[in-house]
């Protein structure tokens, strides 16, 4: 899932700034489940808001309300209605969310209330972290479903730097080192022979070279 | 002075507080107190705390089990933490430190609530006092 992080009360304070009716709009998808940007986050960072502009006398009108999915047209148009009673949108949606809430109503100042940060999974209570960087290359299969690109602070492809101590990331001693977890992974897998492999300079340009990424299924166009 | 309390109800007698705090049923006294019982204190969450803040009260008590002696385990830990974040947001929202306090009920009794209370009063006072500077 994609993870966010809510923007601090200040932050969005100055965003709002000058802005009376504001409707906060959460997502139900991603951002519910990394709890930043649900139907209980939208009521958290509203009331936040209340307090804030209360406390700065800013005159904030708050409505709330939750979709299923900002990303997709189909409930988009579930919040046309409280769009159009509001001055501007402040979304808890990820990146993608705020953007096609922005590009459906056209008329309407839309903010981002999140930093999107990952794709990623919750590890433990409270705790996400990234698994996938979203390359568009994907070399999971190389290294038994453990990635290099985001588990290794390094991103190496053909082995390990050397710098781990004991199990740990010489970059984030918080973190396991990435190859270990591959070297274990492998070998638990009876497949360390694909160790031996030397993997070229991996290709970039299906990652971020080329501008905005599209992908066109013509099965699925008419 | 509007003040709300959250309290587990498994560590303090609604009936005994409000006789220590001299409130009737309606919660009128030197201060405007609310109290609110809760089955357990990790029952609350952000959304109880902050909503008592947006509705007007100037600060909010939270009042847990010892530690080591909640009922459901842990719930006492989930509330310090949960009000922890909250003071933290408070802060972001403008208003100043110590407007949420979490005291651990021990053996000592209800006084320890009445301490804390005027703790809490001093702290929204010199608060007020600071912000009007």
């Amino acid at each position: 899932m994609i993870v966010a992080e809510r923007k601090t009360i200040p932050e969005l304070v100055d965003i709002l700034e000058g802005h009376k009716k504001i409707l906060v709009l959460g997502c139900g998808t991603c951002v519910t489940v990394c709890l930043a940007g649900g139907e209980r986050e939208v009521s958290i960072i509203s009331s936040a808001l209340r307090i804030a502009s209360r406390a700065k006398n800013l005159s904030f009108e708050i409505e709330e309300l939750t979709i299923e999915r900002q990303c997709d047209n189909v409930f988009i148009e579930e919040a046309a209605k409280a769009v159009e009673r509001n001055d501007v949108v402040l979304s808890l949606g990820c990146g993608a969310g705020v953007q096609a809430i922005a590009e459906r109503y056209l008329e309407k100042p839309v903010y981002a209330g999140l930093n999107t940060a990952f794709i990623g999974i919750l590890e433990e209570r409270g705790i996400w972290a990234e698994k996938c960087a979203a390359c568009g290359a994907c070399v999971l299969d190389q290294y038994g479903g453990i990635c290099p690109i985001t588990r290794c602070a390094k991103h190496m492809l053909n082995g390990p730097c050397g710098g781990s101590r004991e199990d740990r990331c010489e970059v984030r001693p918080d973190r396991p080192c990435g190859w270990q977890l591959i070297y274990q992974r492998l070998k638990g897998i009876g497949q360390l022979d694909r160790l031996k492999r030397i993997v070229p300079p991996k290709n970039w340009a299906p990652s971020l070279g080329g501008g905005c990424r599209v992908i066109v299924r013509e099965d699925h166009r008419i | 002075m509007k003040i709300h309390i959250f309290y587990c109800s498994n560590c303090l007698d609604t009936d005994a507080l409000r006789k220590q705090l001299e409130i009737n049923g309606n919660g009128q006294g030197d201060h405007q107190i609310q109290t609110v019982s809760l089955p357990c204190s990790g029952k609350v969450n952000l959304l109880y705390l902050l909503k008592a803040f947006e509705k007007g009260s100037d600060g909010v008590l939270l009042v847990t089990c010892e530690h080591g002696e909640c009922k459901f385990l842990e719930g006492n830990l989930r509330a310090r933490k949960r009000a922890k974040a909250v003071e933290s947001m408070l802060e972001e929202a403008g208003l100043g430190k110590g407007r949420m306090i979490v005291v651990r009920k021990s053996e000592e009794g209800i006084g320890q609530i009445t301490a804390a209370l005027e703790q809490l009063t001093d702290n929204i006072l010199q608060d007020t006092e600071r912000s009007q500077e």
